[in-house]
């Protein structure tokens, strides 16, 4: 049996990312033949050429089915896709995922108002969890989980873009200008 | 009238979709989080049902408007940040170059979550190949706060009813028995003439004895309607 076809057969039988570890040990494959085998996988599931595509995700590889197939393939399994989330929702995955680990009062803070509530259907929907306390008796600390990266598409947190290049420095000097000039003009 | 105005209002939202006055009751035992609902969303609902020509519309105006009010207060509320939690912010206003900055990390959070917005948008439509199986064995999660719940739940025991109320029983279903054989010997008999006179517990024991006796085929039992009269009737 050829080492792509090993892998390929443990890719299909999980719903989770497979580690490129899980897949050695699972396959009796070195590392070298697991990587040969993931690239050959990654061209024969590319997007453009199946209806099944190599995501990775989450550290690890997942086969799943092609994005522009997606309408058929919940047509047949007559499920509808989870509400989307709202935006207060996002707001306090982007400060968890850049910030956190935080407590739900940093994430407050940071945004300004109660984010409770919003941290707690998250919770639900197992996109944060809570990673232990910050110190004894102290408040819990949330994190993103790796649900959190599959359904972003992300390998690790290291995929998205930093929270620094997100705003032009000129944006930033804008909401200086206006802040600092806006108490200028009541002195 | 009726006495709940506004019974016949559904509403049709995102987060929910069914009577308004169920609505409330969820946002009431937070199983519904208030954050969640758009109330602006809401009213328009509730303007676009109304119908002003009915007799009952200032009521039901009334009704909306107090209600709808108390959501707003309620949202308002839970907007804020929680009095008493130890990582509460300072009660000190900040500096306007405090304010600048922090700002300017909202706005940078801002832009992350519509990133993550469309990163989230993209990837909806991809679906995992298999099933998800079971956790293997030692990788088993165990939340220990349900692992506690259950154990309670399964070592507990319901606790005993009070007695203490009862006087002591001085009578069998044997004796009872006999005294329903008596009475058939002279034909079919009324459960209610079997036992007039008697208490509540011997007249217990009495429908004890003729179920028993019913059941070894020593009688029939006649009720032609659920809670209507029970007969007693020899069998021949």
């Amino acid at each position: 049996m050829r080492p792509a076809h090993l892998v390929e057969a443990v890719l299909f039988s999980s719903a989770r990312p497979v580690s490129r570890k899980t897949l050695a040990s699972s396959t009796g494959l070195s590392a070298d033949e697991v990587e040969s085998a993931l690239s050959e996988l990654a061209e024969r599931y590319s997007p453009e050429r199946s209806g099944v595509v190599l995501r990775q995700v989450a550290g690890g590889y997942q086969l799943a089915t092609n994005p522009s197939c997606a309408a058929a393939v919940e047509r047949f399994r007559g499920e509808a896709r989870p509400a989307p989330l709202s935006a207060a929702a996002h707001e306090v995955l982007a400060c968890v995922l850049y910030l956190g680990p935080l407590t739900r009062g940093a994430i407050s803070r940071v945004r300004g108002v109660n984010s409770d509530a919003v941290v707690r259907n998250l919770i639900e929907r197992g996109l944060l969890a809570e990673k232990g306390p910050s110190g004894e008796g102290q408040a819990a600390l949330l994190d993103v989980t790796e649900e959190f990266l599959i359904s972003t598409g992300a390998s690790s947190r290291e995929d998205f873009p930093p929270l620094e290049s997100l705003v032009r420095e000129e944006e930033l000097e804008r909401v200086r200008e206006r802040v600092l000039g806006r108490e200028g003009e009541g002195r | 009238m009726t006495g709940r105005p506004l019974s016949d209002f559904t509403v049709e939202l995102d987060v929910y979709s069914g009577p308004y006055e169920w609505l409330l009751a969820l946002i009431l035992r937070e199983e519904l989080d208030i954050f969640e609902v758009p109330l602006r969303e809401l009213v328009r609902l509730y303007l676009s049902s109304r119908d002003p020509r009915s007799p009952q519309a200032l009521r039901l105006d009334t009704e909306f408007v107090g209600s709808a009010s108390a959501l707003v207060l309620l949202k308002s509320r839970t907007l804020l940040p929680a009095p008493g939690d130890g990582d509460a912010p300072e009660d000190e206003p900040a500096s306007p170059e405090e304010l600048a900055e922090r700002l300017g990390a909202y706005l940078r959070i801002r832009r992350a979550a519509e990133v993550l917005r469309g990163r989230l948008e993209a990837n909806a439509s991809c679906h995992p190949s298999a099933h998800q199986p079971p956790p293997r064995p030692g990788r088993t999660r165990i939340d220990r706060r349900r692992l506690l719940l259950s154990a309670r739940r399964i070592f507990s025991r319901l606790e005993e009813p009070p007695v203490e109320h009862l006087g002591p029983i001085t009578v069998t279903v044997q004796e009872l028995a006999a005294l329903i054989q008596a009475s058939l010997s002279r034909g079919p008999v009324s459960y209610e003439e079997l036992t007039r006179g008697m208490d509540r517990l011997r007249s217990a024991v009495t429908f004890a004895a003729a179920l028993s006796l019913a059941h070894e085929g020593s009688l029939r039992l006649r009720q032609p309607e659920p809670l209507g009269p029970l007969t007693l009737e020899p069998l021949p």
